[in-house]
């Protein structure tokens, strides 16, 4: 299989508006690349560019050395799941699964074999002869897999897949999806919105933002180091705080001072500090902000402080980590070392 | 703790709804069929008019030739609306050039359609003062035995309604559906006959329906555009029942005419149904 994706300055403009403003993107054979965005970034344009359903108003998408672009959907051998599952209303579970393989003109014994271990892949073979409509969200999901895998596709497109499934199933089949793609090592490109998804799935993620790319990492640096203020807001929450800047070394505006890991002197919007990394203690009196409001979430609880003019977020873990009431005094911990965010073009606020 | 209705409260709450079908539709049918058997002279029970409505070749070839002036236009409506409605799907421009084109005939009064057929297409109009200047022979598609132009002139005028029925239908078909079959290996015209067809052959059976039974009893486009012999159920009714007054014959014609009408529904409907059967893979 071992087939890379490229794809070269694309562009899509629709009525009086660029949906993509060319992108240009490297997803190496057998990885699961996640395009990350709020709604409206261009992530599904692109993830249905690739797939042949949107035609790209100029660019090249190239499948290893082959020149993909115009190729129409029927001959690009991607597998495609939708978010609203998609599968064929009148077919049954084994129909809907057996169709890529009629299509290709296989055998009728080796499509009934095929299918029958794609549905097994996904738990589902005690289904084969139900209908779309009898089973859950969760299991026709898993039928769309089964129907995308089945063709052994040279990329599997994921346009955001959990998005219509309620809490628990979307974890359960997130573990799922992430296992079968190591095992099958399938070039994938999954589309969402939701950074956890994103975190929890991705090899890499790729931000995006207004049709272009912000930034692209793994999962641990784009949420540990990342370089814009958008990335840093839209990976988990995070305390954006105005810092003066001397050199390697940023001041809190409530007096204390930090090294920073990540020296920089252009558009800088100010240091991030996670709320987890920031540390509170109770004071009676002086301290730097004031808690006014608290939520407990059961294995964190969740603060918002006014402090230095603004409202920032901190997260306490822990059975023994002490419940403060409204009103509390705190004095505010920074982390050892400071990261610098710098604004984007094309992010404004997500 | 069931309160239960009372067969008579039941009577009266339906007594709205199925009352109206009895006094309005029910009774009309039944006293037409009866008035089938009722000998001419009006003097009680008799067969008489069935044994000449199924003797006569008039009526006979009548009953054939009402059939093929329905079925044909509505083959012909379909073998055009599918397309059509399928192409309104494809995007956006050709969702508004044919969504306007298509609905012209829609405001086109029935006898002006057939008039409108018969300036074109008799002999002497304007499609054979065309080809004679070239040196091809104008065919007979007026009056004709085939009854082209009444075929045509239905067709046309019922092209509208079933793009309008079929292209609901279509376009109520989640997208992503169409799109996934083409990711799986599906072309353009696979996916129409796999899988638009199929959901939207509920729309496809009304529209269908509709043209079927429109043109079955058709009466304007027949006597404009039809040809002398063989005449339609409809004309003969017309003339049996209002120019010889033979009454029972108009009766029974009316009743074998919507017998043979829902027959020939049922079997359509039935291969309708064996087509969309799930057949099991690899079997």
């Amino acid at each position: 299989m071992d087939a890379s994706l490229s794809i070269r300055q694309l562009t899509k403009q629709f009525e009086g508006h660029r949906a993509l403003k060319g992108i240009d993107l490297e997803i190496p054979a057998g990885r699961l690349l996640v395009l990350l965005g709020p709604s409206g970034c261009g992530k599904t344009t692109l993830l249905r560019s690739i797939s042949g359903i949107t035609d790209p108003t100029s660019g090249e998408i190239w499948l290893k050395d082959r020149r993909i672009d115009a190729v129409p959907p029927e001959k690009r051998n991607f597998g495609l799941v939708f978010q609203t599952y998609a599968l064929f209303p009148h077919m049954t579970v084994e129909k809907n699964v057996a169709f890529g393989l009629e299509m290709r003109r296989i055998a009728k014994p080796e499509i009934t074999a095929r299918v029958k271990a794609a549905l097994e892949l996904v738990g589902l073979d005690q289904h084969a002869a139900r209908l779309p409509k009898q089973l859950s969200g969760g299991q026709q999901q898993r039928v769309a897999l089964a129907r995308a895998i089945v063709i052994e596709p040279d990329v599997l497109l994921f346009d955001e897949p959990l998005s219509n499934l309620d809490a628990k199933l979307r974890d359960s089949l997130r573990e799922d999806l992430r296992a079968l793609q190591l095992k099958l090592g399938i070039t994938s490109i999954y589309v969402t919105h939701d950074q956890s998804e994103a975190m929890a799935l991705g090899d890499e993620i790729v931000v995006m933002a207004d049709g272009e790319i912000v930034e692209r990492g793994t999962p641990i640096d784009l949420y540990r180091r990342p370089i814009y203020r958008f990335t840093a807001e839209f990976l988990g929450m995070t305390n954006v705080i105005e810092a003066q800047v001397y050199g390697d070394v940023a001041k809190l505006p409530w007096g204390e001072a930090r090294r920073i890991e990540n020296p920089a002197t252009q558009n800088v919007e100010g240091v991030a500090i996670r709320p987890e990394d920031l540390g509170i203690e109770p004071v009676d009196a002086d301290g730097h902000g004031t808690i006014t409001q608290s939520v407990f979430m059961g294995a964190s609880i969740h603060y918002w402080i006014a402090a230095a003019g603004k409202t920032l977020r901190a997260v306490t873990t822990g059975g023994s980590a002490p419940i403060l009431p409204n009103g509390q005094r705190v004095r505010l911990v920074p982390p050892p070392s400071l990261h610098l965010l710098r604004a984007h073009k094309a992010g404004g606020r997500p | 703790m069931k309160r239960g209705i009372g067969p008579l409260a039941l009577l009266v709450l339906l007594l709205p709804g199925v009352g109206y079908l009895l006094v309005f539709f029910g009774i009309p049918l039944v006293r037409v069929i009866y008035g089938s058997f009722v000998s001419r002279t009006g003097a009680g029970f008799s067969l008489d008019t069935w044994v000449s409505l199924f003797a006569n070749p008039v009526y006979m070839d009548g009953l054939r030739y009402s059939l093929w002036l329905a079925v044909a236009p509505t083959v012909a409506s379909l073998v055009i609306a599918i397309p059509l409605s399928a192409l309104m799907q494809a995007n956006e421009t050709s969702r508004n050039v044919f969504g306007t084109l298509y609905k012209i005939p829609l405001v086109v009064p029935g006898i002006v359609a057939g008039f409108l057929v018969l300036i074109i297409l008799d002999r002497g109009g304007m499609l054979s003062r065309i080809l004679q200047p070239l040196g091809i022979p104008m065919p007979r598609l007026v009056r004709d035995d085939l009854g082209v132009g009444a075929i045509i002139a239905s067709a046309w005028k019922n092209i509208p309604f079933m793009t309008l029925i079929i292209a609901g239908a279509m376009a109520a078909i989640n997208k992503d559906v169409l799109h996934a079959a083409r990711t799986l290996g599906a072309g353009r015209l696979t996916v129409l006959l796999r899988i638009q067809l199929p959901l939207a052959q509920p729309g496809i059976t009304a529209a269908v329906l509709l043209t079927f039974i429109g043109s079955v009893g058709s009466y304007v486009i027949p006597s404009l555009l039809g040809p002398s012999y063989p005449k339609p159920l409809s004309i003969l009714m017309f003339e049996q029942g209002f120019q010889a007054g033979n009454w029972p014959l108009v009766y029974a014609m009316g009743t074998l005419l919507s017998v043979v009408a829902i027959v020939v529904l049922l079997a359509y409907y039935a291969i309708i149904g064996s087509l969309g059967r799930q057949k099991p893979v690899g079997t």
